[in-house]
């Protein structure tokens, strides 16, 4: 490899045709032509595969690197897909062959069949790959004509070929004959393709070179006798040609070098025409020697580069096909698209770095380098005139100093103060990271500190060019647009391995850092000059993140370090997902273990520099009740068995429900304040499945509703709400109705006063109690409020309602499905008192404060004097207005019913909220989880490990079905998301990486177990036997979120009293 | 008195002793360590893994067994099952080291789980974790109080918490609708209570949506009642202003 001069690349970056984009800058001596070449590596494990996907978009052509002993991984199948997707042409390096030489000891034939075995693999996959398109291209096509040749033609005769016999495929596959396949062994530097050894023998052996080319691979054998190539070597017991003349004499070789025979390796080494050094012949280690020949007689990087130089396309070579396919976001045909945006297409195909030429750019990742190693900030070496500068610097602060000392002020020294703080400045600059956007010129030419539109990846041409003059630039000043923003781009690099190099412009078809586009790009974008460009069609991910874990800082107080660090991560990766959920947990997403890994050493090192914690997230539960069951756990009919007498369950009932609530066999709860003066009855029932559905899907409109109605109760100026709203209600009024039919669910649709939790939420509030009609439906008639004895109350019952919804009791989860009746509201003993003291108020305003001390005695027994002060508190300060208003002594009648339990309304919510946990309680109650829905794509012979993995997380198979044209086969399972944590891995694992899991929230399913459970009759206790807390998969996760919450939860302590270890045995 | 030797004193191992005193006499059973917290909430239901024997005793350690006629005078009856009963549930005990061990980690807990319900980030306006807050509470120190509420003790620890991490109660929103007369003088005396005034409407009646320390509501609550004189209205639009839904980076 030779280090070349910037100034060369940068000559060389303006010829399309000599630009190769696949790491490193390296430069080939290629018959007397130069190339560029861009190498851009990716790491090869499955949870990186992002990465792969951001380089492959960048690239025209790929070199896919296999291991000559382990052949084709699963990863290599990906990779293949990948390429295929985004359509560039693949060579491929089969590397490692030493080790079929030294660590499996094959012989040159073995090893033949060994690689042929490994190529043919390879074309297996891509044949697969191919097929699927055609069948997917020809079914596309069906459907589209289905329609009209149905009508044309009925008796049309089907047409059995699948098209593939059609279309030709020969170009895709890997063969040496084509010369897209190296060998090599990277560690002793050779690497050959066949035409290097096709040119040696033809020179040697008098064949054609051309022959020689078409046979050296394949069953050819070589007659000595008659000069001739034959085919059918194995027929005929023969060695095939590329053993003959090509392994043979790597594998002698290798068997000189390592037994040390200095006779035979100097005759191969004179016979090569190679010159070793003597240091290297001498060297302890023979792999030293044998790199020292190898390296000279096959050099690896000319065999690869030169691969990679002809036989991989330049970016004038761009494919049609891929340009369409980049410029086509999801479903749009490339027709479809306007015609300044088609026009565009030629710009791509051309690849011209002309002026006029409008530049897009793709950025493909943001990744994040330190400050210091930017080109601006790097040590330079010092010219004469800088140091000269500085000399003089200092001289003039040294003479300040002695100013200074001698008590002398100058104003100059604070021109030095200044200077100090600018330091300063930067120095808290080199801390940062900063964002370098990883790019490729797809058309003209990108200078620095031009002014480009960054497309959003929604953005939409059609749209924006309609409203845009044409001919506009993003240097104009313009409307703004969705989706679309105008920046400069600061800073051009040359990308070089880990260093940068600034740059002034860069031409098509050049891979290029850009500086400065982080507040305007996140992950990636698409950059034009022109306002017709289409955003490109999004990166190809293969893993979609979903190991999902909490992250937290070791300590507390450096939450804000955390937030920004992940915000950081964010950009700088792109498969992660980074989000802050409702409980407040901080949640990463990443595609793999090994993924997460180096995302939580990336927050710790680069990003946030704290230490954290990482655990598994908090699981969510709702809770609801269910009808009662008809069987009992062994499928028997509940009420048949006798009942094994069970000391504890009697006991265990009473416990549940204190004294004062009354049920009855129906489970209607009755209830009253602390204060006896409001008595309640409430009875919950469960809500038909369709129902909760209905409710989840339309919060948002239940909360519009809600806002509404709140308007309309407070007398305020109607906000008309739009006629699309109401009949959108109206709708949702219909099918409510539609669903709660039968005799229980009579007019309940009219009686719904309220929804909850948060007003909005999944579960009911029936008001089924006489003389009162306020309904969630005021919107709709629009009467507005009446007058009702209840109406000061009514919000206390909702918000008892809200907060009873919220938590439910078996682990203060969320309810729903439920739905809480509320029969009877009895206040008459309020209202006596209230009209009582409503009387005394307005007397008292009249005779202007006589009787005081009276009212105070004639107040109930009950009424604590702390509370009559403030009684008095207020009459005193209602004698300012004798005329107040019925409002006002409303209110008071209300204050006057506070006691020594509160105010009245407060009282009123608690036992609202208690009566419907009570009634909740009589039910048979279940937790419910939430579910995942699985998709897993697995081959055939790793099926029945996915099931295990399945069966074993409480998985459940939905359906399974084979990928057309594939061997892949498609499962679809739902999986408790509390089974969740680590199953993505465990598949990964169990099937060595062949299935890969896709988890997707879906909905949440009823635990059909009962969490309270115990065995009672006879057939339970012998299958379960006595204690049958093994088999409470509902007990478990209850007792797990009691446990975390600090609730109680009915555990022992210790197990058996008998077992308990004596401590102080010899005291 | 007998002369002590090593081998006539029996120590008690896995015994607690739980005592009562009932008609001036002192009553005593023996149990199982461990075990009689369990018996009480109701978890353990097996009498005979909380009772190493049924028998009344007068003095455990020393084996004297009570006699008939006190247990009669004292309880009523001499089932001693029953007595045992009484006394497991009524008696006085020593707490045993993995009883209190237990009640107090379920203490901290709670006392987080509420804390971590009250309050949130200011600069987020989100919830902190338990888990966080655990660990928050561990790192200065707190401990425990067995005999004091676990909601006071969080509101102790919200104090606390205050000086070495960002966090804050969260605010409650308020609608008060004051009459005009009043609403200018009185909203004066309301402004050191208020933390941030969310929107304001001034026609014939002054409106205001505001955020609250839920602390200060009952102050507030009074004050509107005692100066308007029952004329201005106050409405809670929600107990916990929090940011709801998930948030993705973007």
């Amino acid at each position: 490899m030779v280090v070349t001069s910037l100034e060369k690349m940068i000559g060389l970056q303006r010829e399309p045709t000599s630009i190769r984009n696949i790491c490193i800058l390296a430069h080939v001596d290629h018959g007397n032509q130069e190339y560029l070449i861009n190498l851009i590596d990716s790491p090869g494990h499955v949870d990186f595969s992002s990465e792969v996907s951001t380089a492959v978009r960048l690239c025209d052509g790929c070199i896919i690197v296999l291991d000559a002993v382990e052949g084709v991984c699963p990863q290599t199948q990906a990779v293949l897909r990948q390429a295929w997707l985004e359509n560039i042409r693949p060579v491929l390096v089969i590397n490692k062959i030493d080790r079929l030489i030294v660590e499996l000891k094959l012989t040159p034939q073995e090893a033949y069949s060994h690689l042929k075995n490994i190529l043919e693999q390879v074309n297996a996959i891509t044949g697969a790959l191919f097929t699927s398109k055609v069948l997917e291209e020809r079914a596309e096509k069906e459907t589209e004509t289905q329609g009209i040749s149905d009508s044309v033609h009925g008796d049309q005769v089907y047409d059995w070929s699948a098209g593939l016999e059609d279309t030709d495929d020969s170009h895709l596959y890997f063969s040496p004959d084509q010369g897209n396949v190296v060998f090599a062994s990277a560690i002793d530097g050779w690497g050959f393709g066949i035409e290097h050894f096709a040119k040696l023998y033809s020179q040697k052996i008098g064949i054609k070179h051309a022959v020689l080319l078409k046979t050296l691979w394949g069953d050819y054998y070589l007659n000595t006798k008659a000069k001739k190539i034959m085919k059918g070597d194995q027929s005929k017991g023969k060695k095939p040609l590329f053993v003959q003349l090509v392994l043979d004499n790597i594998w002698s070789l290798y068997e000189a070098v390592l037994k040390r025979d200095k006779e035979k390796i100097d005759k191969i080494v004179t016979s090569l025409g190679l010159k070793v050094g003597a240091r290297e012949s001498r060297h302890a280690d023979p792999k030293v020697h044998l790199n020292a020949i190898c390296s000279q007689w096959l050099p690896i990087s000319q065999a690869v580069l030169s691969m990679v130089c002809s036989k991989l396309p330049s970016p004038l070579d761009i494919t049609a096909e891929r340009v369409e396919k980049l410029m086509c976001v999801g479903a749009r045909t490339f027709d479809s698209l306007p015609p300044e945006t088609q026009e565009l297409k030629k710009m791509f195909m051309k690849c011209s770095s002309e002026d006029t030429a409008p530049v897009i750019v793709f950025v493909s990742k943001m990744f994040a380098v330190d400050f210091k190693t930017l080109p601006c900030n790097k040590p330079r070496p010092l010219t004469q005139e800088v140091i000269a500068q500085r000399r003089e610097l200092a001289r003039r602060r040294h003479a300040e100093k002695l100013i200074a000392s001698q008590g002398q002020e100058l104003p100059e020294q604070l021109t030095s103060q200044t200077e100090s703080m600018t330091l300063k400045t930067v120095e808290q600059e080199a801390d940062k990271e900063s964002f370098i956007a990883f790019a490729r010129v797809f058309s003209g030419v990108v200078r620095r500190g031009q002014k480009i539109f960054v497309l959003g990846p929604k953005y939409d041409p059609a749209e924006s060019l309609n409203k845009l003059p044409s001919g506009c630039s993003a240097a104009d000043d313009l409307p703004s647009i969705p989706h679309m923003a105008c920046c400069t781009l600061e800073n051009l690099y040359l990308l070089m391995g880990r260093g940068l190099e600034d740059l002034e412009e860069v031409p098509s078809g050049n891979v290029l850092g850009i500086g400065g586009l982080q507040e305007f790009v996140l992950k990636s974008a698409t950059l034009s000059t022109s306002p017709a460009c289409p955003p490109f069609t999004p990166l190809n991910f293969e893993a979609t993140p979903i190991v999902r874990v909490a992250v937290e800082p070791k300590h507390p107080s450096e939450m804000p370090q955390l937030v920004r660090g992940m915000k950081l991560l964010n950009q700088a990766d792109p498969c992660v997902q980074v989000l802050i959920q409702e409980t407040g947990e901080h949640v990463l997403v990443t595609a793999g273990e090994v993924h997460l890994q180096r995302c939580l050493d990336d927050l710790k090192e680069r990003f946030a520099k704290i230490q954290i914690s990482v655990s598994e997230p908090i699981i969510p539960f709702r809770e609801t009740i269910t009808r009662p069951p008809k069987v009992d756990m062994v499928n028997e009919e509940i009420g048949k068995q006798q009942k094994v007498a069970v000391i504890h369950q009697a006991k265990e009932d009473q416990n549940k429900i204190p004294e004062g609530v009354q049920v009855d066999s129906d489970g209607l709860i009755t209830m009253s304040t602390p204060n006896k003066y409001a008595t309640l009855s409430v009875r919950a029932m469960p809500l038909p499945e369709e129902v909760t559905q209905l409710l989840e899907e339309n919060s948002d409109l239940i909360r519009t509703m809600e806002q509404f109605n709140s308007s309309l109760n407070e007398d305020k100026k109607m906000h008309e709400i739009n006629q699309k709203i109401l009949d959108r209600i109206q709708e949702f009024k219909q099918k409510l109705e539609k669903n709660l039919q039968g005799r229980k669910w009579r007019n309940a649709v009219d009686q719904i006063w309220s929804f909850g939790p948060r007003k909005c939420g999944p579960n009911i509030l029936l008001s089924k109690f006489e003389g009162y009609r306020k309904t969630v439906w005021q919107c709709l008639d629009k009467t507005t409020k009446e007058v009702s004895k209840y109406r000061d109350f009514d919000n206390s019952i909702v918000s008892g309602f809200q907060l009873a919804t919220l938590s439910g009791p078996m682990c203060e989860e969320p309810l729903m499905g439920v739905c809480f009746i509320v029969e009877k509201w009895d206040m008459s003993k309020a209202e006596e008192q209230m009209s009582a003291n409503r009387q005394d108020s307005e007397e008292l305003d009249a005779t202007e404060q006589t009787k005081n001390e009276d009212k105070v005695t004639s107040l109930p027994s009950s009424y604590p004097t702390e509370s009559s002060s403030e009684n008095k508190k207020l009459q005193d300060g209602s004698q300012g207005s004798p005329n107040s208003s019925e409002k006002s002594s409303k209110r008071k009648g209300e204050t006057l019913l506070a006691d020594c339990y509160g105010p009245f309304s407060g009282q009123l919510i608690a036992t609202m909220k208690e009566a419907c946990r009570y009634a909740l309680q009589v039910k048979p109650q279940r937790l419910m989880a939430a579910m995942y829905t699985c998709e897993i794509m697995a081959t055939a012979e790793v099926l029945g490990r996915v099931y295990a993995v399945l069966s074993k997380r409480e998985g459940r198979v939905l359906q399974e079905e084979m990928k057309e044209g594939t061997d892949m086969f498609i499962i679809k399972a739902v999986l408790p998301v509390a089974e969740s944590f680590g199953f993505a891995d465990e598949i990964r694992k169990r099937t060595s990486g062949l299935a890969s899991p896709q988890l997707v929230f879906s909905h949440w399913e009823i635990i059909s177990g009962d969490p309270f459970w115990v065995p009672t009759t006879e057939e339970e206790y012998l299958h379960f036997g006595e204690k049958a807390d093994s088999e409470n998969q509902a007990r478990k996760y209850m007792n797990a979120v009691r446990k975390r919450k600090g609730l109680y939860v009915e555990e022992k302590i210790v197990e058996h009293a008998e077992k308990q270890r004596t401590l102080s045995r010899n005291k | 008195m007998s002369i002590f030797t090593p081998t006539n004193q029996i120590r008690l191992t896995n015994v607690a002793v739980v005592r009562t005193r009932r008609a001036g006499k002192r009553f005593e059973i023996a149990c199982y360590r461990n075990k009689v917290m369990g018996w009480r909430s109701g978890a353990e239901k097996d009498i005979d893994e909380v009772l190493q024997t049924n028998t009344v005793f007068v003095n455990v350690s020393k084996g004297q067994v009570a006699k008939k006629e006190d247990l009669v005078k004292a309880f009523g009856t001499d089932d001693q099952t029953e007595i045992c009963k009484i006394i497991l549930t009524k008696g006085e005990l020593q707490v045993s080291d993995k009883e209190r061990h237990t009640q107090l980690e379920q203490m901290f807990r709670d006392i987080a789980t509420i804390v971590a319900e009250k309050c949130v980030n200011p600069e987020t306006k989100r919830p902190y974790t338990v888990i966080l807050i655990e660990r928050a509470m561990k790192d200065i120190h707190y401990s425990v109080k067995p005999n004091k509420s676990t909601k006071q003790q969080a509101l102790e620890v919200i104090r606390q918490l205050k000086e070495t991490m960002q966090i804050e109660r969260a605010h409650m929103r308020l609608r008060f609708i004051l009459p005009a007369k009043e609403g200018k003088k009185l909203k004066e005396k309301l402004k050191p209570l208020i933390k941030v005034i969310e929107s304001e409407d001034f026609d014939e009646q002054l409106e205001i949506v505001c955020l609250i320390d839920p602390g200060c509501f009952r102050e507030i609550d009074e004050l509107i009642r005692c100066e308007t004189k029952g004329k201005g209205s106050l409405e809670v639009l929600s107990l916990k202003d929090v940011e709801e839904g998930d948030e993705k980076f973007e």
